[in-house]
């Protein structure tokens, strides 16, 4: 369970202090429930992951993450110059696998699909390439909570199918939290939903609903 | 497996491995040789200098072998500059890393200096190596000092380092005042020029620079009958050492997160 406690957040622009992107946010968002971050473009939602996977922390307020989460998948973690096989061997050793180094490499590189690709650098990927080693990456490793960023919007078809089918299939072990813009997507992925609107976070058991009250937010 | 939470040392001790290898990788192998222009610069660049100095010029410096005296400061003095340059700009080129939360800033400028030395390592055997096949008397009269004494110019460049990143990342500009300082520190620590040379009261103040102090005393642990400048003492350069290291760790310690945004 990840537990998110009055948390604020604003960052420091150039011109000083920034409004706030968050404000006094409530979320207990539980394990194997695949949720769906819904909201308008510099709503908060890729702040909110940050926060979520702990690589940023909140300005006020507090995040606690009662089982393993992964990186937020899409916000960076690949280095340009290292192939992507180094960069696979990278969070291996990262997440204290260097004595299981082979199988792990093995299911990355079978997973994303990206054949010799796999021993090209990062910079010459295209950004489905890079989505597809960003979601092999995460998936190589038993978290309890996977954090996507958009890093479906850039896989084709079939390799979304793919992913989708891989949490489908761990759906009573894992569970996901994901942005994305296209409604399909987040019904192919996502039960539960949670809308951010105006630094607030509104969360709903279905995402049906959760759709329903962002599309209703446009009148407004 | 993942179960059990691993314990932080643990995790340190595997993101600096991980770190090690990526940046390794990155500096010696990043183009076609990189390892051999890594090594072969600083022997061109000393071997050089210290060529157009004890052929033309003089054959002695304050009763050290000229070759030896600029061979050993060039030396000590890119430990310091190579390894703060390395620390400065750690968070920079590792900023894509930064999305494990795992890796932290401190991590990379650590690692970083640690590789650096290790090629400062490899770079002065190979130089001496040359130099003793030349004829040169390298093996150093007092061997604790000088490692004493490298060990404080390299903590120092991690110390520098540490501060100067920080500074650069929270006031951009300071960027370009610390290349202005780093320029002239060449010329000032008495790199090609001894500071003995230089008239009071102007060396007094020449000594207020902590790396003088340390290439004139590696010299003096180099060749035990070397001149050093008067007033050289190990402990000015630890005492810059201990402030600017405690410094720079406050300063991650309250920045960090400066550091990793951008």
């Amino acid at each position: 369970m990840i537990v998110v406690e009055d948390v604020y957040k604003r960052y420091r622009t150039e011109h000083g202090v920034g409004k706030w992107v968050l404000h006094g946010i409530n979320l207990e968002i539980p394990r194997q429930l695949n949720v769906g971050l819904i909201g308008a473009n510099g709503a908060g939602k890729s702040t909110l992951l940050r926060l979520i996977g702990g690589i940023d922390e909140p300005t006020k307020g507090r995040v606690e993450r009662r089982c393993r989460v992964s990186w937020p998948m899409g916000q960076g973690g690949l280095e340009g110059t290292l192939t992507g096989r180094q960069n696979a061997k990278f969070v291996c050793r990262v997440h204290g696998h260097q004595d299981d180094l082979a199988d792990r490499l093995g299911f990355i590189k079978d997973f994303s699909e990206l054949r010799d690709a796999f021993d090209e650098p990062v910079s010459t990927y295209s950004s489905g390439m890079r989505s597809r080693l960003q979601f092999a990456l995460s998936l190589a490793f038993d978290f309890d909570i996977y954090i996507s960023d958009e890093v479906t919007a850039a896989g084709d078809a079939s390799f979304r199918k793919k992913a989708a089918d891989a949490f489908a299939s761990m759906v009573t072990r894992a569970g996901l939290i994901m942005v994305a813009h296209d409604e399909g997507t987040l019904k192919q992925f996502c039960q539960a939903g949670i809308l951010i609107f105006d630094g607030g976070a509104y969360w709903f058991d279905a995402i049906d609903d959760a759709l329903k009250a962002y599309e209703d937010t446009f009148s407004k | 497996m993942l179960n059990t939470a691993r314990n932080p040392l643990s995790v340190t001790t595997s993101v600096w491995q991980a770190i090690f290898l990526r940046e390794a990788l990155d500096r010696l192998f990043d183009m076609r040789g990189a390892w051999f222009w890594l090594l072969i610069e600083p022997v061109l660049h000393i071997g050089f200098i210290a060529f157009v100095f004890s052929a033309i010029r003089v054959r002695t410096v304050a009763n050290s072998d000229t070759f030896i005296w600029i061979t050993v400061g060039m030396l000590a003095f890119f430990l310091f500059r190579r390894t703060s340059i390395q620390v400065m700009y750690a968070a920079d080129c590792n900023r894509p890393l930064f999305a494990y939360r795992q890796v932290k800033p401190f991590d990379a400028a650590i690692v970083r200096a640690a590789l650096e030395a290790l090629l400062m390592i490899l770079a002065t055997m190979m130089i001496l190596a040359i130099s003793a096949l030349l004829g040169h008397e390298v093996l150093p009269a007092d061997p604790l000092m000088v490692v004493w004494v490298a060990l404080g110019l390299w903590l120092f460049g991690i110390g520098y380092g540490l501060v100067a990143s920080v500074l650069m990342a929270l006031v951009p500009e300071t960027e370009h005042i610390l290349k202005l300082l780093m320029m002239p520190l060449y010329l000032v620590s008495g790199v090609v020029w001894p500071l003995m040379s230089i008239p009071q009261p102007y060396r007094d103040v020449l000594m207020f620079n902590p790396v003088a102090h340390g290439l004139e005393l590696v010299r003096q642990g180099f060749t035990s009958y070397y001149h050093a400048v008067p007033g050289v003492s190990v402990a000015y350069l630890y005492a810059w050492v201990v402030g600017s290291v405690f410094l720079g760790m406050v300063l991650y310690r309250r920045f960090s997160r400066q550091l990793v945004m951008k």
